[in-house]
């Protein structure tokens, strides 16, 4: 296919310019057209420009506006009138041009534009003059982000600062020009194997697990690898279409889907399937469900509702952004190549379910058939999906009632554990499932306490003790020490305070839902190493738990697909290249790129 | 009624709407396919040659008008090579209406009249000017204006997509070639043309 091959041909845009050249190769604008400005006797402001020698400035391109985008009066001199036979007249100058603004606000856009005689005509170039310091800026971050609006329909946010180059070639590009679909299809799956153990598809274990427990007596390890694998087939395609529909609409779908009524709907379907763990359903509650998963059971068609919960699963892991899905992403966003695209996401969706596969195969063995302990196994599942759907819920939960749930959760498993105790004679068993009852039952408590406390980590239900005491380990670095922007305005100007002290920063693209950042924020800010690695760096957050025009027009300039990603600046505001972290972070990943930037920016 | 403006102003909103909600990183790489094989660009010369020739334009740049014929004389003569016309309209307002017209003159089979009538124009271009030279290449505002409604998104993608490769490119500005993996800014004479397809040519 021609353009799997040419598109492996990627370039590298350094010009090689042609020896045979007519006329010399032009300046940059930059140098071809130098401003200065001075303040005159009457008050007015002058605009100077040097002119390089064969250069001309048109002056009808000359324009100013203030910070409002209002136009600005500029006066000018007639220019010299290049009469040219080919050409036309047009007004222009040469060596030197200047220009009068009076009663000029404080601060000014200039806009210019010229041409190398006989050569090349530059788009137009915009600086910004701040007149009460009298300063002049260098382009507006260079022509690319600050055409005039004449030469583009519509202007370019003016960021003022500018993100690595080197986001433009993702492991799609590498993975593509390294070896074709094939190597793309390979890399991708292995990707999807090793995040299968990720926080972030945990939640697919009991899923699984809870279909295979419905089979009952008629689960072989050839029933569970034929589940699983509809499963899995029904997750990866899902994750195959979740890029087309991103590529289609040109937003992350699955961030969109990251609504409250979304994960309530979601944590809703667990608490109804740990319901039907319980056999609550052979009580008739919702009797049309409850018949089609008996119908399912005998005539096969379990295949068809594992497919379905798979591609529902796809919904629950999607929001996970990791480094393979965004880079999949951001090259259907930038080639349009929705195929290459689509078929690496199809690719991590099935390395992320070939555990589940084997799982399920060695568990469809394993597992007992009937009687009393296959009860148990399911009720054990219905504690896991009520757990989930706790956990899943957690966004939508005010944090001073976090503990609660959990706490309840664990004391009735600890309840149920032990009740079911008296029935077992003195077995191994027995004393496994005494204990699991009676650490279930402390660690409610304390969750309760904690609750009572004010804790919100139900990893530490007396955290707010460890304060009172003093123990607190005032070094590590919290969610709440990063100042939150939401706007490229924001971000801008917190990366020139920051830039004034010369000090590099960290952007944190976070969110409540995002499972990833929770891990991140409770293990990997808080690694002593990161503390020392992120001392002297400015800390930002760009919270995307709703995506609003605001923070999405941010996350768009950011070129960020989704949290967690961390961005380092340095001092000069433009991106540290090569420190860009997303999807799982570790300590020593972030501290290596906090002492790359501090280093870089030196 | 659809006037100039309407084109032009709705094609800025659908610009806009490409820009704001699309891409969320602009290609600092570009592949070959994206360069020379972009679908909507118009091609000249031999479609089938084995050397393309890009060329980055605006019809109000006077350098453009004035390497144009040597472009076309020397693909031509050669007959084996693709030409690829790229708008890149840098020079305001005029220039931006002018690539529109043209383009629609594109979707009706009549790309080339339109594009001929635009280069031989002397001078810098008002709207009435680039209308008046469309009409003497037969080339009514009424049916432009239909083909550039009608093709409205085809448009003004391949104009976002030309903009953001001479981004990529780090043009200078209008003029610029792109011959094989050569980068030219600036014009280019028949002699030098020439050497850069040889060398592309390998």
């Amino acid at each position: 296919m021609r353009k799997a091959s040419l598109l492996a041909l990627v370039w590298v845009l350094i010009a090689a310019i042609l020896p045979a050249r007519a006329l010399e190769a032009p300046l940059p604008m930059d140098e071809a057209f130098v401003p200065a400005i001075a303040r005159q006797d009457d008050g007015r402001l002058t605009i100077t420009w040097s002119i390089a020698d064969g250069y001309y400035l048109y002056r009808d391109f000359l324009a100013a506006e203030d910070d409002g985008n209002r136009p600005v009066t500029l006066q000018s001199k007639p220019g010299t009138v290049k009469d040219d036979p080919g050409f036309g007249t047009t007004e222009v100058y040469y060596q030197k041009a200047s220009a009068w603004i009076a009663n000029a606000p404080q601060t000014i856009r200039l806009t210019y534009q010229g041409c190398q005689d006989g050569g090349l005509c530059y788009p137009p170039t915009t600086r910004t003059i701040d007149t009460i310091a009298m300063t002049i800026s260098k382009p507006d971050s260079g022509f690319a982000f600050a055409p005039a609006k004449d030469a583009r329909p519509v202007e370019r946010p003016d960021t003022g600062f500018s993100i690595a180059a080197d986001n433009g070639e993702t492991a799609v590009d590498r993975l593509m020009s390294g070896g074709g679909h094939a190597l793309l299809f390979a890399g991708f799956l292995g990707f999807g194997l090793l995040l299968a153990f990720t926080p972030c598809v945990f939640p697919m274990y009991p899923i699984v697990a809870a279909m295979l427990t419905r089979e009952g007596e008629a689960l072989t390890a050839g029933r569970g690898f034929v589940l699983a694998s509809a499963y899995v087939l029904a997750l990866a395609s899902a994750f195959g279409l979740l890029g087309i529909a991103a590529a289609w609409s040109g937003q992350n779908l699955q961030i969109v889907l990251q609504s409250p009524v979304a994960i309530g709907a979601v944590a809703a379907l667990f608490v109804l399937l740990a319901l039907s763990s319980f056999g609550l359903f052979h009580i008739q509650l919702p009797a049309a469900i409850g018949n089609r998963l008996k119908c399912g059971r005998q005539q096969g068609g379990s295949v068809g509702a594992a497919a379905v919960l798979g591609l529902s699963s796809a919904f629950l892991i999607g929001p996970c952004v990791t480094a393979p899905l965004a880079g999949a992403l951001l090259y259907i966003a930038r080639t349009g190549d929705i195929a290459v695209g689509a078929l690496a996401l199809f690719a991590l969706g099935l390395g992320k379910g070939i555990p589940l596969i084997i799982m399920a195969t060695i568990g469809g063995k394993a597992l007992p058939r009937a009687g009393e302990w296959m009860e148990r196994v399911r009720h054990v599942f219905g504690f896991a999906f009520l757990g989930t759907a706790v956990w899943l819920a957690t966004p939508l939960v005010p944090e001073r009632f976090l503990l609660l749930p959990w706490a309840v959760l664990t004391l009735a498993f600890g309840v149920y554990a032990g009740a079911f105790d008296g029935l077992r004679p003195t077995r191994g068993y027995g004393v496994l499932a005494r204990v699991t009852a009676v650490v279930s039952l402390l660690w409610g408590s304390l969750l309760l306490v904690g609750f009572g406390l004010g804790a919100n980590d139900p990893l530490t239900p007396l955290g707010p003790l460890k304060g009172a005491v003093g123990v607190g380990r005032t070094a590590a670095i919290q969610k709440s020490d990063f100042t939150k922007v939401s706007s490229i305005v924001a971000l801008s100007s917190f990366l020139d305070t920051a830039a004034a002290d010369n000090q590099p920063t960290l952007v944190y693209v976070t969110a409540d839902w995002c499972v990833t950042c929770r891990t991140i924020e409770r293990s990997v800010l808080t690694a002593p190493d990161v503390a020392a690695g992120l001392d002297g760096v400015r800390l930002a957050s760009l919270d995307v738990s709703t995506l609003d025009a605001e923070n999405g027009a941010l996350m768009r300039s950011l070129a960020v697909v989704g949290p967690p990603t961390m961005i380092f600046f340095d001092r000069s505001t433009d991106e540290a290249p090569g420190t860009r972290l997303v999807g799982e972070i570790t300590p020593a990943s972030l501290a290596d790129a906090a002492t790359l930037v501090k280093g870089d920016a030196r | 009624m659809l006037t100039r403006r309407t084109v032009l102003t709705t094609t800025v909103a659908t610009a806009a709407a490409v820009l704001v909600g699309g891409r969320p990183s602009f290609a600092q790489q570009l592949t070959k396919e994206e360069v020379f094989f972009d679908k909507d660009a118009p091609v000249l010369g031999n479609p089938k040659g084995d050397v393309t020739v890009v060329e980055f334009f605006d019809y109000q740049c006077p350098y453009c008008k004035k390497v144009h014929p040597t472009v076309e004389k020397v693909v031509k003569a050669d007959g084996n090579v693709r030409l690829v016309l790229k708008d890149w309209p840098i020079l305001g307002d005029a220039s931006v209406f002018a690539a529109q017209a043209v383009l629609g003159a594109a979707q009706i089979g009549k790309y080339q009249p339109a594009m001929e009538a635009l280069m031989k124009t002397k001078a810098r271009l008002s709207h009435d000017d680039i209308e008046k030279a469309l009409a003497g290449a037969g080339l009514s505002m009424k049916e432009l204006t239909a083909a550039v409604n009608t093709h409205n998104a085809k448009i003004s993608g391949l104009l976002d997509r030309n903009y953001s490769q001479a981004l990529a490119f780090n043009f200078a500005g209008t003029p610029a070639f792109v011959i094989g993996s050569a980068i030219v800014p600036g014009v280019l004479d028949e002699e030098g043309l020439k050497n850069a397809i040889a060398k592309a040519r390998g």
